[in-house]
């Protein structure tokens, strides 16, 4: 079972081969070509990522004691952004997201580099992220 | 050589070449068979650029007669990105620097094209420059070397290096280098040869146009031809080396 911090690790070591804060950029960028989209009715006040710096979606569904990701972003940076984490965080133990502490992201080496406006949207995801989770686990002691 | 058409992956029948108004190849054959090096060797003028130029559609060459079959297909209409596209690869005998554009992204760039021409999904940065490394190491090449623009201010050795990098990466089936060899010192010599000699898996054909016998000790071909106003003169075995050090280019008779 991969942990947030296996694929932390994968990222860490792919972020260490580029030389340049841009290239490292770019490689988010590089990302988001892999982006998926979500089906429109997915897409609503429920979903919507509050205080994103871009209309963000993101939907959480929980499975076997595992959260589901899935995510829509609208800029180019959003969708690198988005695809990348929910690489991280996406088909994860729901104890493992709820114990995960997001200092750790600065691992990656990108967070400094994003603006203080993405930087927000970054935190917008989590909190959205750790409420699916919250609300997977409630879920789960209510059974 | 082999009487058997399959064992034939680039044939060069009777070629006529011209570059402006003169007449170079007059007449050319050859054929690359498979997994084999085979070296052209010949005197100034005769020929051998011109060759590796009229194989890969250079513009500068206006093909007048003759016909080049690659992989059973005849390619002399071809534009030289189709010809890329499907497994040629040409070394520059003096590669372009082109200020401006990032080495990295010229050969992913050139990689990905090709990957999505054989159906294969690209590379993205991460995987391409893991890739890279590997080949970096091998070649004695500086990391910095991939951030800088394409050969700008790199020495004879690094372009030549650089060369050689990017033919391991674009893994083509059929690799043309010409004059590798010029201008390398030593190390850029064994590190150049070290990188060819890493490509040779039974199935690629190499065409390798020197002037000196020195890279052949590295690289090892298996046929020798010799090339003399616009016509291979004589084919054989890697013992013509030694006989063309002795006794140069004249002694040979068409």
């Amino acid at each position: 079972m991969e942990k947030i911090q296996d694929v932390l690790n994968r990222y860490k070591e792919d972020f260490d081969l580029f030389a340049t804060p841009n290239e490292k950029m770019e490689y988010i960028f590089d990302l988001g070509k892999k982006h998926s989209t979500l089906p429109e009715e997915a897409k609503n006040d429920d979903t919507f990522i509050h205080g994103c710096a871009s209309p963000a979606w993101l939907v959480g569904e929980c499975k076997d004691g595992k959260l589901i990701l899935k995510g829509e972003g609208t800029s180019e940076m959003a969708k690198g952004m988005l695809t990348l984490l929910l690489d991280i965080f996406s088909n994860k133990e729901v104890d493992d997201i709820l114990s995960f502490d997001p200092q750790e992201l600065g691992q990656l080496g990108i967070v400094e580099l994003l603006s203080p406006v993405r930087q927000q949207s970054l935190e917008a995801f989590i909190q959205k992220v750790y409420a699916y989770a919250k609300a997977c686990k409630e879920k789960e002691n209510g059974q | 050589m082999s009487n058997n058409k399959n064992e034939k992956v680039l044939e060069i029948k009777d070629v006529h070449a011209k570059i402006g108004n003169k007449e170079i190849l007059k007449g050319l054959s050859l054929d690359l068979e498979p997994g084999k090096v085979h070296a052209i060797m010949g005197p100034n003028g005769a020929g051998k650029s011109t060759l590796s130029k009229t194989i890969v559609g250079h513009y500068d060459v206006e093909m007048s007669g003759g016909d080049i079959i690659y992989k059973g297909k005849s390619i002399k209409d071809w534009e030289p990105e189709e010809r890329a596209l499907e497994g040629i690869f040409l070394s520059f005998q003096h590669p372009v620097e082109i200020p401006g554009v990032n080495n990295a992204y010229f050969l992913r760039t050139a990689v990905n094209a090709k990957r999505k021409h054989e159906g294969k999904e690209e590379l993205n940065a991460a995987e391409f420059l893991r890739e890279m490394k590997k080949y970096l190491e091998l070649l004695g090449m500086k990391s910095d070397m991939i951030s800088r623009s394409l050969n700008e201010g790199f020495s004879g050795g690094e372009k030549k290096r650089n060369e050689i990098l990017q033919m391991m990466m674009l893994e083509p089936d059929v690799i043309i280098l010409d004059e590798i060899d010029s201008g390398l010192d030593i190390d850029a010599l064994r590190a150049v040869s070290e990188g060819i000699n890493r490509m040779k898996d039974g199935k690629r054909s190499f065409l390798v146009i020197t002037h000196y016998s020195r890279i052949l000790d590295y690289i090892e071909p298996d046929y020798i031809h010799v090339l003399k106003d616009g016509k291979v003169i004589k084919t054989a075995g890697p013992e013509l080396v030694a006989q063309l050090e002795e006794h140069g280019y004249d002694a040979i008779e068409e």
